[in-house]
């Protein structure tokens, strides 16, 4: 086709009614010519006209065909199918309805998870090069747990390795901001100097941290402070003239030295980090500064690899160089190191829940897209007419077969805008209603990868279910269907057998989405029914500061006297303190020495650790099982003490009385540099730590009184509503300091309920799915029969009037029916074994091959089955004879 | 579509009609029943045009730029459109002819190689 060709049919495009009529006319003039020529030659008037119009041929198919020749045919063909088909959709409101509507759950549920998915997976981590970016685990040898470095390791790791380009270490730190007023609590967080330039970000104002700002007192003689964009318009209202100025967090002095770029977070979390200052706070001026112990593990460490370098090559290295840093201190516990990428640490946990819903939506949509194809499939015997006509009056069978695509893409892109807005809405929704931690949720949004994941998805499934149709249409007989025209639509043993193999393929569907969710939410209902080991109904809990410039002494007596005063509040039932309260986000665990059993420090057992204040198992309704509770009098005076939990007791002291032996856990605070050995004084019941489905650990309480570790969590039962209860905390804390932030606001219901929220999101989520999916699966099912009932009202009559009884019919009808779903649920239920060990990970006391969910499930769908199918079956049932042989 | 079956009537060799339509517009324009009704009577029936392709072929031709169109009165006094070969059709029909000679010695010789080259 040359250029000018292209430019005569642009110019077409554009007048093309006109051209249309031209060509419409010439062929008009053409036939009366034609028949002016036929009479001449003696024909009767009509003879000559029909004479005429067959030396034609087919006027309409001529007329089309010259008009095509000016166009793109397949934009003609197209614009034409479009126009064709919509008017089509409008003409049957009903049909429109049920499909697009199906479709837009279908497509709908798909662009929820995906854009979740796509938020918390597939979206670049918003730094330089982020997939160069890794973290590197300091892992217990063999265990293999633990996560956190210490700064000496390394400062170690960063000098000896050769294969990253810069390593650096972060934590988490809460501030109090001390102003006029309240103290505000700050999230912040702790870095080396060179985190910043490793991520390859700058600062909008002022400078980030330059190596030289690790030094205690680098800045002027304080720390350097860089603040977050949003709170540096917040708080100071965006003034340039901030950098410099002096700051004081917990009563000691930062200068800012930078703004952050807005939108910069690190590291990832849930919330936003307001602050961030070097590491040198932690080195202190003593010399037991926490960042100076090789074995105070509390540092995450991000790195970045250097160009070329693999993970695998820098593993190696780094496993190298642990090696010999184990030999180097065979004083401290043997760890080891775990190169991960930074992605992965950060949404590796979440990857597979996510992975599992995308998978339950997919089938969500199988069954959407069955449903339609099924209703299509019903019309298109309806349209047999419609297209047999098209047929014969010259439109070739792919241009039947395309009309037919198209109208069902149309159907699925309208499915999938309106599946956008609702996926968009529901997952929002979601978002808000289930609190749960998974990083980067926050950041879900309509973006191109979402649109074109819907666009993709909508077209496939236009294609999927616009095929079974289309390849009937394509199959019919012209004058077959067309002799069977008068007899209205009829259904041949073909099309009854494509209906109920769509119906088997989405109750199979539906059998394995309902057995996952099954498994989940026993999973869950078990998880639900685990004691955490403490009754968290009616208790409030918070974190309170000591303020920062406070010695130990001071700081004891701070809380103490918060303690205190809070017990004398009106309404208050008992009141503690503690240090790693259960499913807070502090957890101490350390290594423990025995009086009498001298083991090499490396291969001392582990415990959790908690540091409480008297009357802690008390307000945690924590069974006292042996001995007693710590009281005023157990102090950094007095004898050291510890109270082990049941665990702990039976696994160290098995048939012994634990009470009066002495242990010596690995945390010195408060007594130098030297572990104090302790006295067992009691035994309490087990308690969950972090998670309600681990099992039992030991675990060794101390008195706080006997660990100044400068910070602490407040627990308070109340008769009444715990969080009514705040105001009062408050004020007794600022009465008692102005310099104290509390924070973290929970009831310990709401911490425990937080544990299992990722749980209970994806529980929630696949319950969703599967309950949508057997409604789906129903509607089609009830849809099939329907039909089915209604092709065969002639034969049903004919029974009828054989003698058949109304109970024969209803039976068949069923059976038919159940035929159908009982296959489904064997097809599912296989189905369901093979897929469902993929759960195995996310199950909690339930193996994915459990029996009784299994039969669970098939009755639901079975009795689901049959109630789709009763419907149609009474209204078969209630066929009278005379009224259904008349009917043709 | 329809099948003709006219008995001594010949199908048209696909592609053939343009190189027809154009050969019929070198005696002077006229409008497309006119063709068909030229094409019919020269070959003398042998050809029976379909009056339903005559008229993408005659957009088909415009396109290439081998015709031109206007309307005119036909002689009965009736509104028509008439096709008029342009300078390019002609060059066009010169191509055509030739390609069509050889094709038909072509044919010619392998049907009857033992007589003698004739033209058709």
């Amino acid at each position: 086709m040359n250029w000018r060709r292209h430019i005569a049919r642009i110019r077409a495009l554009f007048r093309r009614q006109k051209l249309a009529d031209e060509i419409d006319e010439e062929v008009r003039i053409h036939l009366e010519m034609e028949e002016q020529e036929n009479r001449e030659r003696g024909m009767s008037p009509e003879e000559a006209r029909y004479a005429a119009l067959r030396r034609f041929d087919n006027v309409t198919q001529t007329q089309e065909t010259s008009r095509e020749t000016w166009a793109w045919q397949w934009l003609e063909t197209f614009l034409q199918d479009v126009r064709y088909g919509l008017r089509q959709l409008r003409r049957n409101p009903g049909f429109t309805a049920v499909a697009v509507l199906t479709l837009a759950l279908g497509i709908g549920a798909n662009t929820a998870i995906f854009s979740v998915v796509n938020a918390v997976l597939l979206r670049p981590l918003p730094y330089q090069q982020p997939q160069r970016l890794v973290f590197i685990n300091s892992i217990q040898v063999p265990a293999g747990m633990g996560r956190e470095a210490s700064y000496p390791d390394f400062l170690d790791w960063q000098a000896r390795n050769h294969v990253f380009k810069m390593m650096a270490v972060f934590r988490t730190e809460n501030f109090a901001l001390i102003g006029t007023g309240e103290p505000q609590h700050l999230s912040g967080a702790v870095v080396s100097a060179n985190l910043f330039p490793l991520l390859g970000v700058s600062a909008v104002l002022g400078r980030t941290f330059q190596p030289g700002d690790d030094v205690p007192g680098a800045v002027n003689g304080t720390n350097a402070l860089i603040l977050s964009y949003g709170f540096w318009q917040q708080r100071f209202g965006s003034d340039p003239r901030v950098i410099g100025d002096g700051i004081n967090l917990d009563g000691r002095p930062f200068t800012v030295v930078g703004v952050a770029p807005p939108g910069f977070q690190f590291p990832i979390q849930s919330g936003p980090i307001d602050v961030w200052t070097t590491i040198a706070i932690d080195k202190g001026s003593a010399a037991d500064g926490v960042a100076t112990q090789r074995g105070a593990h509390y540092l995450d460490v991000i790195a970045r690899l250097k160009a070329g370098v693999t993970i695998g090559r820098a593993q190696v290295e780094m496993s190298a160089i642990v090696s010999a840093m184990n030999r180097e201190h065979p004083d401290i516990h043997p760890r080891g190191a775990r190169i991960v990428p930074m992605i992965d640490g950060l949404v590796g946990p979440a990857r597979v829940a996510l992975l599992i819903l995308l998978s339950a939506v997919g089938c969500v949509l199988l069954i959407a897209c069955v449903n339609v194809a099924n209703l299509l499939l019903a019309r298109a015997a309806t349209r047999q007419r419609e297209m047999s006509i098209r047929n014969a009056l010259g439109a070739s069978r792919s241009r039947v077969v395309r009309q037919v695509l198209t109208e069902s893409t149309l159907l699925s892109l309208l499915g999938g805008l309106l599946g956008l807005w609702l996926g968009l809405r529901g997952v929002g929704l979601l978002i808000r209603v289930t609190p749960v931690d998974i990083p980067r949720l926050a950041q879900v949004r309509l973006d191109g990868h979402v649109l074109i994941f819907t666009a993709a998805v909508s077209l496939l499934t236009g294609m999927l279910f616009g095929l079974a149709p289309a390849l009937i249409s394509f199959k019919s007989d012209v004058a077959e269907s067309l002799k069977e025209a008068g007899r209205g639509p009829t259904s041949g043993p073909h099309r009854a057998k494509t209906h109920g193999v769509l119906v088997v393929v989405e109750i199979g569907a539906a059998t394995v989405l309902l057995f996952g969710a099954g498994l989940l939410i026993q999973s869950f209902l078990k998880l639900m029914q685990v004691n955490p080991g403490f009754d968290s109904v009616h208790v409030l809990s918070l974190r309170v500061n000591s303020p920062g410039a406070y010695s130990q002494a001071q700081q004891l007596i701070f809380f103490d006297q918060v303690i205190d005063r809070v017990r004398s509040l009106p309404g208050v039932l008992a009141a503690s303190g503690v240090f790693g309260l259960p499913f807070s986000d502090i957890e101490a665990d350390t290594g423990f020495d025995i009086e009498g059993r001298p083991v090499a420090k490396a291969n001392r057992p582990e415990t959790n650790f908690e540091a409480v204040a008297p009357d802690y198992f008390k307000t945690l309704g924590i069974p006292l099982l042996r001995g007693r509770d710590f009281n005023e009098r157990d102090d950094l005076q007095s004898t050291p003490v510890a109270i082990i939990n049941e665990t702990l007791a039976r696994q160290f002291f098995p048939g012994e009385n634990p009470i009066g032996q002495r242990i010596k856990p690995g945390i010195s605070i408060g007594y130098g540099s030297r572990d104090p050995m302790r006295e067992i004084v009691g035994v309490v019941g087990d308690v969950k730590v972090q998670d309600l489905a681990a099992g039992p650990q030991p675990q060794c309480y101390v008195p706080l009184q006997q660990s100044p570790l400068g910070v602490m969590s407040l627990v308070v039962r109340v008769q009444g509503s715990p969080l009514e209860l705040v105001p009062a905390v408050r004020s007794v804390v600022a009465s008692t300091s102005n310099q104290a932030p509390i924070y973290n606001i929970k009831t310990l219901a709401q911490l425990l309920a937080q544990s299992v929220a990722q749980p209970r999101f994806v529980t929630l989520l696949l319950g969703i799915f599967a309950a949508l999916a057997v409604i789906l699966a129903a509607t089609g099912l009830y849809g099939v029969i329907s039909y089915s009932v209604a092709q065969r009202t002639h034969e049903i009559g004919i029974r009828m009037a054989l003698g058949a009884e109304k109970v024969d019919v209803l039976k068949m009808v069923l059976g038919q029916g159940l035929k159908l779903a009982l296959i489904g649920v064997a097809i599912g239920i296989a189905g369901a074994l093979a897929l469902t060990r993929f759960l195995a990970s996310l199950l909690y006391g339930v193996k994915p091959t459990d029996p009784l969910t299994f039969i669970a499930v098939s009755l639901i769908l079975i009795v689901v089955a049959l109630l789709a199918c009763y419907i149609p079956a009474r209204r078969a049932a209630n066929v009278d004879p005379m009224v259904a042989l008349r009917y043709e | 579509m329809a099948k003709q079956s006219s008995r001594d009537r010949i199908e048209l060799v696909y592609g053939s009609l343009d190189m027809l339509i154009l050969r019929t517009l070198l005696w002077g324009p006229t409008h497309g029943h006119g063709i068909a009704k030229s094409i019919e009577r020269v070959s003398e029936e042998m050809f029976k045009v379909e009056h339903g392709s005559l008229y993408p072929a005659l957009q088909r031709l415009q396109q290439e730029g081998w015709i031109t169109a206007e309307w005119g009165v036909s002689e009965k006094n009736q509104r028509a459109k008439y096709y008029r070969l342009t300078a390019a059709g002609r060059r066009q029909l010169a191509a055509e002819t030739s390609r069509w000679e050889r094709f038909v010695r072509a044919v010619t010789s392998v049907m009857r190689p033992a007589e003698p080259e004739e033209e058709t």
